[in-house]
């Protein structure tokens, strides 16, 4: 599988076969959020695939390619990026549930909130990442299509 | 600090795992750790302060980042910082466009378009430059004109020195400093493409050699720790990892030998670290810095020259510290962050600001950034005696553990390869992220306590703050100024400059002097940064944990 941006991460330790695709929407930012939230999804059981910075269209391209069951956007920008990503899914017809985490002002999250998009600011636990990751993907019927 | 006393034991440990005793005695500093705490300040090993007279000779440095969004909007905000007591200014350029040397019409912008100036202005050009430095002296202020991610380097210290020129300043007489930091670049946020370390080391020992010839004051190039450390290295890993990085260029210009090692070892002493939160832990990191520099230099490189001996550091407050609940306080942060720099002794700090964790800062809350240090330089005393905590029993100890960690992870790196190798090989990548991991853990079962985040129950934003919004024009200002670059410049004079760039690059020449004549032309960020990724090529960030 050759994602743009080449990052994976390691093999889950256990898995349950659910797909998170995880993309910085900017091409500003530090790391260490994404790579520590994909890393406890991964300890969580999620196939993580760490694509970083990729732009709106190759978000849609790789979420419909790799069948993920979730999308994990780190906004270090403008929710105006953010919206044009959810709009390009929805142009393509994909349906996969997105949250949000990064430095996103709380106005910003207001207008994702009005999106079907959950936010998680810094100082987010780890444990409420995870457990919406789990309730997201849940809810998502095309989850079941690859569980081993 | 984490202590786990809910769990009934007394163990308590810094954030860098070092056990803490309750209290400490004369036994538990080491001989040698007593011998270098009695040396005054001022003398080597220099444990104790750069300075023998300390901020009483020289105050710290006032140092804030700043800019967003048009290159005048960054020139009315460092006019203000410096109207407000700033005694020296950080160009903070637009990442999209400076970070990966990309015109704001380069497709991977224009996919992001909204994002464009919100975390530093738009500078395409030496032309963007002028404006930005408006009404701004460059004769009279220590500057620095940004270019911390390596590849960005070269353009923005070219872009700052032809503004100098275009204005008949000798960059002899220019003070200021670089960054081309491996730390910003590799480490803490790699940009979508970046040159190799390697071509990184090699162009950052050109600016080097460059700035040894025509800008002498000036430090070319300064390693910054603080991206590692706000990543996830430790006090002695930070330690460790920057010495190490530090070896790699010193080595190359002995290799080369066209300039003396003295020289530029007094360049590259002036470097950067975090302090957070861990107040003790920090402040012996930093005195703990300034004696491993000097062991380094004179048992390594042989080094005599007391000015390149003792280290001079800049200090910025970890930005992670700042938290997004309830950020008023965050001031009582950035006062603590930047009282342990002062404590330990440092040359210049940069606090965050309150609403760090939110965007950039608003100019109430840089103000507000800058008035911490004035409080602390002014009011509090704590300045008028140099390194007031030493010879205490608990810091020398501390200082001493520290440092002999910091010289076995120095070891591990070196015997791994190097700095450049432990950065191919992303054993520093995941070094940093078992303990970004091991952090966020500790917040999460609650043995960390962060006030308002894990502890007060806060309701996330009882005071009002939110983010700041910036410039929302920065992308179409930008635009329109390309088009006007490309149409008022001289075109094949830039074509003919960024050709013998290219040339200069394969043919082994000095980068920096071929970067210097591109921006002269008026050669776009975009058009160098072409001819960096045609030679050069990019590099795979090593993600594997």
């Amino acid at each position: 599988m050759e994602v743009p941006g080449g990052l994976l991460t390691g093999e889950p330790v256990r898995t349950h076969g659910k797909r998170v695709l995880m993309a910085k929407t900017s091409l500003d930012g530090h790391w260490r959020g994404i790579n520590v939230v994909s890393r406890a999804l991964r300890d969580a059981g999620y196939e993580v695939i760490l694509a970083g910075m990729i732009n709106a269209d190759t978000i849609a391209r790789v979420a419909g390619d790799e069948d993920v069951d979730l999308i994990g956007l780190n906004v270090g920008g403008r929710v105006e990026v953010v919206e044009r990503i959810l709009d390009t899914l929805a142009s393509e017809a994909i349906t996969v549930p997105v949250f949000a985490g990064g430095t996103i002002p709380h106005y910003a999250a207001d207008r994702l909130a009005a999106r079907g998009v959950e936010c998680f600011p810094p100082g987010s636990t780890l444990e409420a990442i995870v457990e919406a990751a789990d309730r997201l993907t849940a809810a998502d019927p095309a989850a079941s299509d690859h569980t081993p | 600090m984490t202590s786990s006393e809910a769990s009934g034991s007394s163990e308590v440990t810094t954030v860098s795992g070092i056990p803490l005793k309750v209290s400490y005695g004369p036994n538990d500093v080491p001989e040698t750790a007593a011998q270098a705490a009695a040396v005054l300040p001022g003398e080597a090993p220099y444990l104790r302060g750069a300075h023998a007279q300390g901020y009483r000779s020289k105050p710290w440095r006032i140092f804030q980042l700043s800019g967003f969004g048009n290159p005048e909007d960054e020139a009315e905000r460092i006019r203000y910082l410096l109207s407000k007591g700033g005694t020296g200014f950080i160009m903070e350029h637009d990442r999209m466009t400076g970070d990966h040397l990309y015109d704001v019409d380069h497709p991977e912008v224009v996919a992001r378009r909204e994002d464009v100036g919100i975390s530093g202005a738009v500078i395409l050009s030496a032309r963007d430059f002028e404006l930005a430095l408006t009404g701004i002296d460059q004769s009279k202020y220590f500057a620095h004109p940004g270019g911390g991610v390596s590849q960005h380097a070269a353009f923005a210290l070219a872009g700052y020195w032809t503004v100098a020129e275009r204005r008949g300043l000798e960059l002899h007489k220019l003070n200021g400093t670089g960054q081309a930091d491996f730390f910003l670049t590799y480490i803490g946020c790699p940009p979508l493409t970046q040159i190799p370390p390697a071509a990184a080391l090699r162009v950052n020992c050109d600016i080097v050699e460059y700035a040894a010839k025509v800008a002498p004051k000036w430090t070319p190039i300064s390693m910054a720790a603080y991206n590692g450390a706000d990543s996830g290295l430790n006090a002695y890993q930070e330690l460790a990892a920057l010495f190490a990085c530090c070896v790699s260029h010193l080595d190359e210009i002995v290799a080369r030998g066209n300039v003396p090692v003295e020289q530029v070892a007094y360049a590259l002493g002036g470097v950067s670290f975090r302090v957070a939160m861990d107040f003790f832990e920090d402040i012996c990191k930093l005195r703990v810095a300034r004696k491993m520099w000097h062991r380094l230099l004179t048992t390594r490189y042989g080094i005599t020259d007391p000015r390149a001996l003792s280290l001079r550091i800049h200090i910025v407050t970890a930005g992670s510290a700042m938290t997004y609940q309830e950020p008023i306080n965050n001031i009582v942060r950035g006062t603590v962050m930047g009282m342990a720099a002062v404590l330990g002794g440092v040359q210049s700090i940069g606090v965050s600001a309150y609403d760090e964790a939110l965007s950039v800062p608003s100019e109430q809350a840089h103000r507000q950034s800058l008035r911490v240090q004035q409080i602390l330089m002014h009011e509090t005393n704590i300045p008028a005696v140099v390194d007031p905590l030493g010879g205490s029993y608990f810091i020398e100890s501390l200082s001493a553990e520290l440092e002999e960690r910091a010289w076995a992870e120095f070891d591990r790196i070196l015997d791994n390869g190097g700095f450049i190798q432990s950065l191919e090989d992303g054993s520093l990548h995941r070094m940093a992220g078992e303990n970004a991991v091991a952090f966020q853990d500790s917040i999460t079962s609650g043995d960390r306590k962060i006030v308002g985040v894990n502890l007060g129950d806060s309701d996330g934003d009882p005071f009002g703050i939110d983010g700041f919004e910036g410039s929302l024009d920065a992308f179409e200002r930008g635009m329109a100024r390309l088009k006007d670059l490309r149409a008022s410049r001289d075109g094949r004079h830039v074509s003919r400059a960024l050709d013998r760039l290219a040339n200069t690059m394969r043919s082994g020449g000095n980068v920096m002097s071929g970067v210097m004549d591109a921006v002269r032309a008026d050669a776009s960020i975009g058009e160098v940064g072409d001819v960096y990724r045609e030679v050069f090529g990019s590099w795979k960030f090593p993600v594997d944990f």
